[in-house]
């Protein structure tokens, strides 16, 4: 399993790529709520509002810290896609939630995106941390 | 297996996939996927007792129903002043004549398979899995509803209406108390003859005028139906406060919001007697279930 750590210069490279990638998210969520709101007579709803705190907080904020702290050792890619599919799952049940809310209903269902998301999260940011633990 | 996971994109790839495809089925198991649960037997006892129509009115020995079209702050507002011998002739009835979520049909459709006399949409309980569901006297849902704003309106057998709070009672106990109808959606307008939501009040997150449908009560058996237009160049729509501020000035005592928006729809002998649309088109939007007058 491809928890071990990886500290070149290139895998901090990749972590500044990805907090761009994820900013770009948090854009495009940005952007998709704005225009939902702009349809959706005046009902909104703060999962659809601030859906983009997760890429932008959980990715772009997490993955440059990571890229800009000297002692940082990089996380290898299954921690990487775990912790980046449970910021996925989140994203997603909140913008779900959102539409829900919005259209006054729920759903059995919309808390299973917040409980895997967290648990990936959780388990991604963990592995991260035990790693980083083991090699210091 | 995992040596090809760790690879990018792979995992990307197939979770993008997997996260997708519960998303689409949890929209589609929310709006679209029918689920009956119960289906009804038709309750209509008599026939129409021979009632005589006029463009705006009706009356029959046991049913008087009186439309009255007025404009309200930039908003047209259809008022139906009802008097009944009866309770048993305010009915409310089911899309396609089952309980269920994601079973609808139009206001107009749903009201002339019931050979109602008047009739509106009413609290579209299927497109919520809480709230209580009484109708005609049967108990259908008894979950109460999981919000700060849990407002049920009770209908009782001598035709008298209370607000009651979904988390404070049962529906069981209601149905006990004689209730034959209950509706889940809120909030309550009027209590005691006085306005309860303030200028700032709105249904959940709704910030601004909608089309509006709503149910008020004078006296036992003297009732207030008033559906009002919106989202249209010729109406703005109406706040909660200045559709509860219309029922106070008729007189009436407790009065309460049902669905609005795109379900906002009043059906009188056979036409649709407002302009329901969604915002973008205009039309019936199909719902769960109407309140009507009829035998």
């Amino acid at each position: 399993m491809t928890l071990s750590i990886s500290d070149t210069k290139n895998g901090k490279g990749k972590m500044f790529k990805t907090a761009l990638v994820f900013l770009a998210v948090s854009l495009f969520c940005v952007i998709f709520s704005f225009i939902y709101a702009r349809y959706s007579h005046g009902v909104h709803s703060d999962y659809m509002t601030y859906m983009f705190a997760y890429p932008l907080i959980g990715g772009t904020i997490v993955y440059l810290l990571i890229g800009l702290l000297s002692k940082a050792r990089i996380p290898g890619r299954f921690v990487i896609n775990v912790y980046n599919s449970g910021i996925a799952t989140l994203t997603m049940g909140s913008l779900l939630r959102g539409i829900l809310d919005i259209a006054g209903t729920s759903s059995r269902y919309q808390s299973v995106f917040m409980i895997v998301g967290a648990l990936m999260v959780f388990v991604g940011a963990a592995c991260y941390f035990a790693a980083q633990f083991k090699t210091s | 297996m995992r040596r090809f996971l760790n690879k990018s994109p792979w995992w990307a790839i197939i979770y993008t996939v997997l996260l997708a495809g519960f998303a689409v089925f949890v929209l589609l198991d929310t709006f679209v996927i029918p689920k009956a649960i119960q289906t009804v037997r038709d309750s209509a006892t008599e026939t129409t007792a021979g009632g005589v129509y006029t463009s705006n009115s009706y009356e029959d020995e046991n049913i008087s129903i009186t439309i009255m079209t007025e404009r309200v702050d930039e908003t047209q507002v259809y008022i139906a002043d009802i008097q009944l011998q009866s309770v048993d002739y305010l009915k409310t009835a089911f899309a396609q004549n089952t309980y269920g979520r994601n079973i609808k049909q139009t206001t107009s459709a749903i009201a002339e398979a019931h050979d109602a006399i008047l009739g509106i949409n009413g609290d579209y309980y299927g497109f919520r899995n809480d709230g209580f569901v009484i109708r005609n006297g049967i108990l259908y849902r008894s979950t109460s509803r999981s919000v700060d704003d849990d407002e049920a309106l009770v209908i009782y057998e001598n035709g008298s209406f209370e607000v009651v709070s979904e988390s404070a009672t049962s529906a069981d106990a209601l149905l006990e108390q004689g209730a034959v109808q209950v509706f889940s959606f809120g909030p309550s307008l009027l209590r005691n003859g006085e306005i309860t939501v303030s200028k700032n009040s709105e249904v959940e997150m709704a910030k601004t005028s909608n089309p509006r449908t709503a149910i008020g009560i004078i006296s036992p058996l003297h009732y207030i139906m008033i559906v009002s237009d919106g989202r249209t160049d010729a109406s703005a729509g109406l706040t909660l406060y200045q559709l509860a501020a219309i029922f106070k000035e008729l007189g009436c005592e407790t009065a309460y919001n049902l669905d609005g928006g795109g379900s906002s729809t009043m059906w009188f002998n056979g036409e649709i007697v407002n302009v329901p649309t969604d915002g973008s088109t205009l039309g019936e939007r199909k719902v769960s279930d109407i309140v009507y007058i009829g035998y």
